[in-house]
């Protein structure tokens, strides 16, 4: 029934952005109904460190690990990732290919989708589900915002930010925040465990 | 010979003088869209994180008066997700445009023209300002601008303040007045900073706000910068504070700042 709805959607606008990515797209945005605090009302688009453009929608039905850093950040930061991948590594390994990560820099004008690549590589995270993104200025504020992570630029170029990993649900839903640095990660995991097999049994 | 010189003398003069007037004529028409350059500086801010240090703000664009409510509207004819009926409730508090009569119209004869929109939240305000090339400015840049006033004499610069803490403890958010009617402006040209409603800035929530509390010795803390600024200033990071994203009152509406690096054909250049 849903691909029907998605496919007539398709059909009736003919969208050329709906060719880009099978779930993307506002026209099924409108075929089928987004809960009301779904991150995914966000429209923005993510140019991600292999220069591929993603939105938040495209990983409807899959839980997404979001972390917002900037690479010149060497002190706090890489804990902040490390502790990102604990998480991610957490989860049962069969399990692991279907949950995204976005690491969201709010340094856009040092943060190149070039930049981000080399930072991925560095921090060997250049692997598949990991999305080391930047955006248009307002977009990543939006979702800072919705995150409830703050941040700020100092005079020296150093940003003073929240420490925040959040996971949204295969609906686009904050499910869990975790803030601070080093903290477990074993209930967090366990949650994105549990809506996988909550989402593969429907 | 002598007298010919003088002639074209006082044909050019009097070109000048003409070409002056057209301008100053022209120019009321063009002020509501226009957009004015904050040149880079620094000042004082009031949180106690920064005593005795300056903030540095580079040159930015800034809006000069408030998004008002007919600029709103046509915002809205082209972004449908934003009207009243559409916006997800991730994105406003349930009286988001309160003060408009219908969904989709202000009312203006109710309302009156010009009035600076309210009632949006800091995402419709965003989202607004993104659409125009822009974004809400920083917390910094809005403050910086809004001190970069010019006073004639010590007694002008007191009664502006006296006037301040009167206006600050008495919004009135059910008739507000038209932007640009404060006669408060900035040495630039920004308009009604203080005087006629609060404003989003894109960062309106410090970091340190979560480890200040806002009892009365830290709002006493905030207000020992000591010039005419810092009630006022003091008075606006506090109510800041209190916002979330979500917030709609009658009281907050917001103008757009740019970047310096903006297209120029996005500009009106200033004449």
């Amino acid at each position: 029934m849903r691909t029907l709805l998605i496919l007539s959607a398709f059909l009736l606008n003919s969208m050329p952005v709906m060719a880009q990515h099978h779930h993307g797209g506002s026209a099924s945005l409108k075929a089928e109904k987004v809960p009301e605090h779904s991150l995914y009302h966000l429209k923005a688009e993510w140019t991600t460190h292999r220069n591929e453009s993603v939105t938040l929608r495209q990983f409807k039905g899959q839980p997404v690990i979001v972390v917002m850093f900037y690479g010149n950040c060497t002190q706090v930061c890489p804990i902040l990732i490390r502790d990102t991948w604990r998480l991610y590594n957490s989860v049962d390994e069969s399990m692991r290919g279907s949950v995204n990560v976005l690491a969201v820099s709010f340094d856009r004008e040092n943060d190149s989708p070039e930049v981000l690549r080399k930072y991925a590589e560095y921090e060997q995270l250049n692997i598949d589900g990991w999305h080391f993104v930047t955006a248009k200025e307002t977009d990543i504020r939006s979702l800072a915002m919705m995150l409830g992570v703050q941040y700020v630029k100092q005079g020296n170029g150093e940003f003073a930010h929240s420490n925040l990993v959040s996971v949204l649900d295969a609906e686009g839903k904050v499910a869990v925040r975790v803030e601070g640095l080093n903290q477990p990660m074993a209930s967090a995991a366990l949650k994105i465990e549990n809506m996988l097999k909550q989402h593969t049994m429907q | 010979m002598r007298s010919q010189k003088n002639i074209s003398r006082f044909t050019i003069c009097t070109l000048t003088v003409m070409v002056a007037l057209l301008v100053s004529l022209l120019s009321p028409v063009m002020a509501q869209e226009e957009r004015v350059m904050i040149p880079a500086g620094s000042f004082h801010s009031i949180l106690p994180e920064v005593k005795g240090e300056p903030i540095l703000v580079d040159s930015f664009y800034l809006d000069r008066t408030a998004v008002t409510n007919e600029d709103f509207l046509q915002f809205l004819q082209e972004n449908d997700s934003w009207k009243k009926d559409e916006i997800p409730s991730i994105f406003a508090a349930q009286n988001y445009l309160n003060h408009w009569q219908e969904v989709s119209t202000p009312g203006l004869e109710e309302i009156g023209e010009n009035r600076p929109v309210t009632h949006v939240s800091w995402f419709a305000a965003n989202a607004y300002c993104s659409e125009k090339g822009g974004r809400l400015p920083t917390l910094n840049e809005w403050e910086y601008s809004a001190q970069l006033m010019d006073f004639d004499s010590i007694q002008e610069m007191n009664r502006f303040s006296t006037e301040l803490i009167g206006w600050y403890s008495s919004v009135d958010a059910k008739n507000t007045k038209a932007v640009g009617s404060t006669g408060i402006q900035n040495r630039h040209g920004v308009q009604d900073q203080f005087g006629l409603i609060m404003e989003w800035v894109e960062d309106y929530k410090p970091i340190i706000a979560d480890e200040l509390s806002l009892d009365c010795g830290t709002v006493g803390r905030l207000q020992q910068l000591g010039n005419i600024y810092s009630y006022a200033a003091s008075i606006r990071y506090i109510t800041r504070m209190s916002f979330n994203p979500k917030t709609t009152t009658g009281m907050v509406g917001f103008r757009c700042a740019y970047d310096i690096d903006a297209p120029e054909s996005s500009l009106n250049t200033e004449l």
